[in-house]
């Protein structure tokens, strides 16, 4: 996941925007918490968006205040540990050690040695992890297994491989007891995953041109050199929105939450802004400085 | 039932104009327009219905009591999407069966039938376009769907959805989450607006 789910900030109310720093923070000492130091470098925003699309039951009086290593001279409100974000901090560890392992399956010898590093780190977590969410693994596994695959076989279409990663997202959902909250949020997930893989390959796009690398998109349109070509461009946005408005649209049939604005923020004015971003550049330009 | 004040997220002591308000909104939300060829039509439509008992509930009661006239719920010129519609192109056989299979929501028969097919005709390609499409697998459906066009251009259906799909589909989009600098308070018109104008960017 490549924290492209985000809320646009200005637009939240202030207690949104608490809410939403909480359960950022609450994420992050479920991590530490369940699965030691190292995996709290996994967090980030997209694993935020699961934990409110999962969190079932009341807010409460679930946000407590405390010190931690990112902020130590001020104490900061956090969500208590809950189901959802045990789930989100579990699923995290799972799929980065995934892609870790399949990195270090096909890059070169010096790569793939900081990615050994990284998955030297992350062993105890994974086990731990993988004991806890056993058939989650099994579907991580698979999917990354299967789109190492088609990426080597230089797949021409972005749907089947973004399905692959799409399919992770909506086994997230796979253990939800209602199968009506089942089957709306598998569709709401799997739509985030296929527009997260597309926003993903456009981003990676022109610098998988000079490195030679695999990039669905230019396999997709045939594509040799760096530019995105407008056409093409507007191809990828119909694609792009096509999935956020039914990842919209399913979402609103789910029961209203103290996390719906906020996520009614990320999907129709967050995704947009990104899908945007991205395509006009801008993104990887705001994101170095 | 539920209190159908609670289904419309209104006050017992609401005005009538609020309720209607309140209505509208969620009919605008749930329309079977925004949920054409998409597997969760079903329970779009259950919503739905929910909103109009709860509408009439509230009219009744309240007509009932100071003998106005109701306010008359929205019924929809929903049609069953164009799968449905219009399938005076179908030729039987397999692919009318893939069709039905279509309809009925069975995703993987239709596309087993389609991919055992030996014709390859504007129907064909307008089908797996609809498969393509139930699965969330837009760049194929639209692929499809363009060549069912280009090998037969007269047909409305086949045009119409490509248009819908090239529309990147029927979408809500709640007050106040507009990019840009917006208006905060848009009415319907605004609404219809902003999709025509969408439609026509797009859909070139």
């Amino acid at each position: 996941m490549f924290g492209y789910i985000r809320p646009v900030q200005p637009e939240l109310r202030v207690r949104e925007l608490d809410l939403y720093r909480a359960c950022y923070c609450g994420l992050c000492h479920t991590m530490g918490d369940r699965y030691g130091i190292a995996s709290r470098f996994l967090l980030n925003y997209d694993f935020v968006f699961l934990a409110m699309l999962l969190w079932t039951g009341d807010m409460g009086t679930d946000i407590c205040k405390k010190r931690c290593i990112g902020c130590p001279h001020k104490k900061k409100a956090f969500c208590k540990n809950t189901t959802a974000l045990e789930k989100c901090a579990g699923m995290s560890v799972i799929l980065y050690w995934w892609k870790i392992q399949d990195s270090i399956a096909d890059e070169g010898f010096l790569k793939s040695g900081a990615y050994k590093i990284l998955g030297f780190m992350l062993k105890r977590a994974y086990r731990k992890a993988s004991a806890d969410f056993p058939e989650y693994d099994a579907v991580v596994r698979d999917s990354i297994t299967k789109l190492s695959a088609l990426e080597k076989a230089k797949c021409a279409s972005i749907d089947k491989t973004a399905d692959c990663f799409a399919v992770i997202l909506k086994a997230a959902a796979a253990a939800e007891d209602d199968p009506r909250r089942r089957r709306v949020l598998e569709q709401v997930l799997y739509h985030t995953g296929r527009w997260i893989y597309i926003v993903d390959a456009c981003d990676d796009f022109a610098e998988d041109i000079s490195s030679g690398a695999y990039n669905p998109v230019a396999e997709r349109f045939g594509l040799h050199e760096s530019p995105l070509p407008e056409d093409i461009k507007n191809q990828l946005k119909i694609t792009l929105m096509s999935s956020r408005n039914q990842a919209g649209n399913s979402f609103e049939l789910l029961e209203e939450t103290a996390w719906s604005d906020i996520i009614r923020n990320i999907i129709f004015l967050g995704m947009p802004g990104v899908a945007e971003a991205v395509l006009t550049g801008i993104w990887k330009k705001k994101n170095r400085k | 039932m539920n209190d159908p004040y609670s289904v419309l997220g209104v006050s017992r002591n609401a005005s009538d104009d609020e309720i209607k308000k309140a209505y509208r909104d969620l009919a605008r939300k749930y329309h079977p327009d925004n949920y054409h060829d998409n597997p969760l039509a079903d329970l779009a439509q259950e919503k739905m219905k929910e909103i109009n008992e709860a509408y009439d509930a509230i009219t009744r009661e309240r007509s009932s009591s100071s003998g106005k006239g109701g306010g008359g719920t929205y019924q929809g010129s929903y049609s069953g999407g164009y799968s449905g519609s219009g399938s005076s192109s179908s030729s039987g056989g397999d692919l009318g069966r893939a069709r039905n299979a279509i309809n009925s929501g069975d995703i993987a028969t239709a596309e087993r039938i389609l991919n055992s097919c030996s014709v390859r005709n504007a129907e064909w390609n307008y089908l797996m376009a609809m498969v393509y499409y139930r699965k969330g697998w837009y760049d194929e459906s639209i692929r499809y769907c363009q060549t069912a066009v280009n090998m037969d251009p007269g047909n409305y259906e086949y045009r119409q959805a490509l248009n819908n799909m090239t529309a990147g589909g029927q979408a809500y989009r709640p007050g106040g989450y507009y990019q840009g600098n917006q208006g905060q308070g848009c009415d319907m018109c605004d609404v219809c607006a902003a999709l025509m104008c969408f439609n026509m960017c797009c859909g070139r």
